[in-house]
């Protein structure tokens, strides 16, 4: 794959915000695009930006991040924005990683992919493990990696992503399915926004048969629950209609898989141990006519 | 099962000649014994392949290289095996791995260089590369390969293995992410790849059984645990591998939490395009050298 990456000259990061707003943004509305003003700093905690800023698109992703490329494009990845940052002598360096998605769901979405780490502060939500913090925030999850921990990194790691998250006016919302998922019982760390089966499969392997129906205008969020009577994922997926639902609803009791659906909205349970130990949150998530 | 699944004879040209005994662990030609096929693989270790920074020794790496082709190919002298794998009038290209994070260490490269060169093959008839290999010369009149790589955990696939270190050699990697990478098998069924691959090498020096973030990467999520598989069954070596990993994702995380997506492609890779076998009871894992926290 040839690997046509953009390049940004250092002189041209003030007018990355223009850049921004100008260029690929999309379907999003201009009054959204206006919130997004991006001025990042230079230098954050001793460590400067190394070199140009480099913005990947959808297809010279996959040869940037190799391997992980799918999981951004699984949430409708816009672009990526990445730029390295060298630290004093003897500190490792430090990558920054922006990742405009489609909507702030999807951004929510992409920061579920990954649960792990202490909560910080950064963003509409951030977490910090093993010389790694992600964030989200508006259209946009943020993923700072230091390439070898040390203490001073750590700190300006954290700096550094509250830096950018600053930089974004835009505030988005949780999508509002998560709500739905019952609360007693649920692990909220082990909550995932997803849309498509690949991403389910990392949760809760289901196969290849995409018994759900999921599809890019599907949303689907899951849960981990563990009753007194055992444990389970419970799955609540929304379809564009109820003929959408109505299909998957088939296609799932087809493959074995305990559902109930209301409308549009259909629920399942998922590697339930044992067996009958979903049968309550079904009516939970659910509930009869 | 697939209608492309390779059958028995077309399994033994995974390996060319003297070479298939390796292959099924000394059972090759037992067609008609009811029997299920076995594989044999190598897991050759060296405490002392590793320096303080998980960096190789070329020379530790080149022996064990050397030891463990010998004990896969059944001789005590590695020149003897590598003649086994290797004529002078081949043409090899050494399928490499370039991922910046955890590549195939280039001691290896050139080891493997070095002993292709000891057979006698021209050294214009030896190319290591990855992602070029559809447009390097060498690799496009290439009698076999040789294919190498470090094993690691992967979002799509499950794990990083020698199966898929091949994708290279196809137009558009996203057609075989379907299915946790299910059909990359399938790979290995393209004329220009059949029967041509005569060795695996999987890279366990400094195995990542675990992955974090875009760059899918954390120094705490790799150690040094020095190691090589070999073996021409591709599957086996990976089925191996991937053992591995699961035993030290347990150690480490201390609760059940199994390579996710599950890396079923080496499952698939023997049901459905009978590359290999990946039945741990029916692969015989020879040991040599470093026996501490094997984790097999």
């Amino acid at each position: 794959m040839m690997h046509c990456r953009l390049r940004i000259q250092s002189w041209l990061c003030c007018l990355l915000p223009v850049l921004l707003t100008a260029c690929g943004a999309g379907p999003r509305p201009a009054a959204e695009d206006e919130s997004v003003n991006l001025s990042i700093p230079d230098e954050v905690a001793g460590w400067h930006g190394a070199g140009d800023w480099e913005v990947y698109d959808t297809d010279t992703i996959y040869a940037y991040i190799d391997g992980q490329a799918e999981v951004y494009m699984a949430y409708g990845m816009v672009r990526c924005l990445s730029r390295r940052y060298s630290g004093p002598e003897g500190e490792p360096d430090i990558v920054l990683d922006l990742f405009e998605q489609a909507s702030p769901a999807d951004a929510f979405g992409v920061f579920t992919h990954d649960r792990d780490g202490e909560d910080v502060d950064v963003g509409q939500g951030g977490l910090f493990r093993n010389g790694w913090l992600s964030f989200w925030k508006g259209h946009w999850f943020g993923s700072v990696y230091i390439e070898g921990e040390s203490e001073a990194s750590k700190e300006a790691v954290l700096a550094l992503g509250r830096a950018v998250a600053d930089t974004i006016t835009e505030v988005g919302e949780v999508p509002p399915l998560v709500a739905e998922l019952p609360e007693e019982d649920l692990d909220p760390r082990s909550v995932r926004f997803l849309h498509t089966q690949e991403i389910l499969n990392g949760v809760v392997y289901l196969g290849y048969e995409n018994a759900l129906r999921f599809g890019p205008d599907v949303d689907a969020v899951v849960g981990r629950y563990q009753r007194p009577d055992g444990g389970a994922w419970l799955l609540l997926v929304d379809y564009p209609d109820e003929a959408a639902a109505q299909m998957a609803e088939g296609g799932a009791i087809e493959a074995g898989i305990a559902v109930r659906r209301k409308g549009s909205r259909l629920a399942a349970v998922l590697a339930p141990e044992p067996q009958t130990a979903g049968d309550g949150l079904l009516a939970d998530a659910i509930r009869g006519e | 099962m697939g209608n492309n699944k390779l059958n028995r004879r077309d399994f033994f040209s995974v390996g060319t000649g003297a070479a298939a005994a390796g292959l099924l662990g000394g059972r090759a030609g037992a067609d008609k014994d009811e029997t299920p096929p076995t594989s044999r693989v190598v897991l050759i270790r060296k405490s002392e392949v590793l320096d303080d920074e998980g960096k190789a020794d070329p020379k530790v790496l080149h022996r064990m290289l050397n030891e463990g082709v010998a004990e896969l190919l059944g001789e005590t002298d590695a020149a003897a095996a590598w003649r086994q794998l290797f004529s002078p009038s081949d043409v090899v290209g050494i399928k490499s791995n370039v991922w910046s994070r955890l590549p195939t260490p280039a001691a290896l490269e050139e080891a493997l260089q070095f002993e292709l060169e000891r057979v006698g093959v021209a050294p214009e008839n030896i190319a290591v590369d990855d992602r070029n290999v559809k447009s390097n010369p060498v690799f496009r009149r290439a009698t076999s390969f040789i294919n190498t790589r470090p094993l690691r955990t992967h979002d799509w696939s499950g794990l990083g293995t020698c199966i898929k270190n091949l994708i290279t050699f196809t137009e558009r990697y996203p057609d075989y992410h379907g299915d946790a990478c299910a059909p990359l098998g399938s790979i290995w069924l393209r004329p220009e790849i059949k029967g041509k691959v005569r060795l695996n090498v999987l890279v366990m020096l400094t195995p990542q059984f675990h992955s974090t973030g875009p760059h899918s990467f954390s120094q705490e999520f790799v150690w040094p645990y020095g190691g090589l598989i070999l073996g021409v069954d591709p599957v086996a070596v990976d089925a191996t591998g991937a053992r591995i990993i699961e035993a030290k994702r347990k150690l480490h995380f201390g609760d059940d939490r199994p390579i996710s997506p599950p890396p079923h492609h080496i499952q698939v890779a023997d049901t459905q395009y009978g590359l290999g076998i990946s039945d741990p009871e029916r692969i015989e894992v020879v040991r040599l050298g470093w026996k501490e926290n094997t984790l097999i």
